[in-house]
């Protein structure tokens, strides 16, 4: 059976695109699944780096579809995880050095090999976007609650609701508890109400992620963090699981029960 | 200080709810998309059913979309210089 093909995708940049691929691959990875990892933000590449795996580097996402390698030889081995792979993008290239029909076939092939193959999707909704939406059959819309990144994502769906693309899923990023409380940040039904695209996680706000990037080493192999395990129940859900969305800590219903108790 | 005397006394909103409230206007201004083309396609058609019924100043037609407070409404203007008799 052929496994999933999931694009992780913005719109706006910098909102954690990359750090979720990195934690969602790991974990997908720690629960056994074979998973690879395609950077397709060619020109930008940075996957590479939040997995700490940049020195490794010798063929690229250009170099397979230009033939120039074997799919094998471009796929780098996590250190931790024996059964996670990144395909790095190439650093020195154009985003048209690849076109969407090619990007299907490659995702294709990688779906016959792998349980999972997530695709790290760059910004902008130009030719890079079309060819990272081309080959799956799944995406995760990452945004933060700024208005800005909001609008962004509300294109994006826009765009892959128009693609034959059925399957979207939103991630909110660097939720902050406090601020919503405070009522100075959008809450997680206030988003959900203006997306209207089912949730599957809330990452909330935290030091830990910025920590985690500068080692190379993805948040989810940390215990006891709270935005390593958001990350870990989103893989969860993303792979089927049901577990209730109140658990991320967000603004939900037993969080507000919980509030007018203790306030 | 005194911005948390505002906000106490409800003068400044919740800046959660403001954003709130401007993405719902922003998203339903987007997801309408309507580009300027279509807009004086709808011009020309209302003046043309208007025409039937009274002679109006095909110059003075002016069609915009609005924003009120949670709905968009198009907005139509026209001087009309006489009603034709068999319209009545």
């Amino acid at each position: 059976m052929a496994g999933k093909t999931i694009v992780v995708t913005s719109g706006k940049g910098g909102v954690g695109k990359t750090t979720t691929v990195a934690n969602l691959g790991t974990t997908l990875a720690k629960k056994k699944y074979s998973v690879v990892m395609l950077d397709a933000d060619i020109g930008l590449r940075n996957l590479d780096v939040v997995m700490g795996l940049e020195n490794r580097i010798v063929y690229n996402l250009v170099d397979i579809i230009e033939g120039k390698c074997r799919k094998a030889q471009a796929m780098i081995r996590d250190r931790k995880l024996s059964n996670l792979f990144i395909i790095p993008a190439a650093q020195t290239r154009e985003k048209n050095a690849v076109n969407p029909e090619q990007m299907r076939q490659l995702c294709a092939e990688l779906a016959e090999e792998f349980d999972f193959v997530l695709i790290d999707c760059p910004a902008g909704i130009e030719q890079g976007f079309k060819n990272a939406v081309a080959g799956a059959s799944t995406a995760v819309v990452v945004t933060t609650p700024e208005v800005s990144a909001i609008r962004d994502a509300d294109r994006v769906i826009g765009l892959l609701e128009a693609s034959e693309l059925k399957n979207i899923y939103l991630v909110i990023n660097r939720l902050n508890v406090k601020m919503v409380k405070k009522g100075d940040m959008m809450s997680t039904e206030d988003i959900i109400s203006l997306l209207s695209v089912p949730l599957l996680g809330v990452v909330p706000e935290s030091e830990e992620v910025v920590i985690s990037t500068n080692r190379g080493i993805p948040l989810v192999h940390e215990r006891g963090s709270k935005a390593g395990s958001a990350f870990r129940r989103i893989a969860s859900r993303l792979n089927g699981e049901s577990i209730p969305i109140d658990e991320d800590g967000a603004d939900g219903f037993f969080g507000r029960m919980k509030r007018l108790i203790w306030n | 200080m005194v911005s948390l005397l505002r906000r106490f006394f409800g003068v400044d909103k919740q800046s959660g709810q403001v954003a709130r409230k401007r993405m719902q206007f922003v998203l339903m201004h987007d997801r309408i998309d309507i580009t300027p083309d279509l807009l004086e396609a709808v011009r020309k058609d209302i003046l043309e059913v208007l025409s039937k019924y009274m002679e109006i100043d095909g110059k003075s037609l002016k069609v915009d979309l609005e924003q009120g407070k949670d709905f968009m409404a198009l907005i139509s203007n026209v001087q009309v210089k006489r009603v034709y008799r068999h319209a009545s």
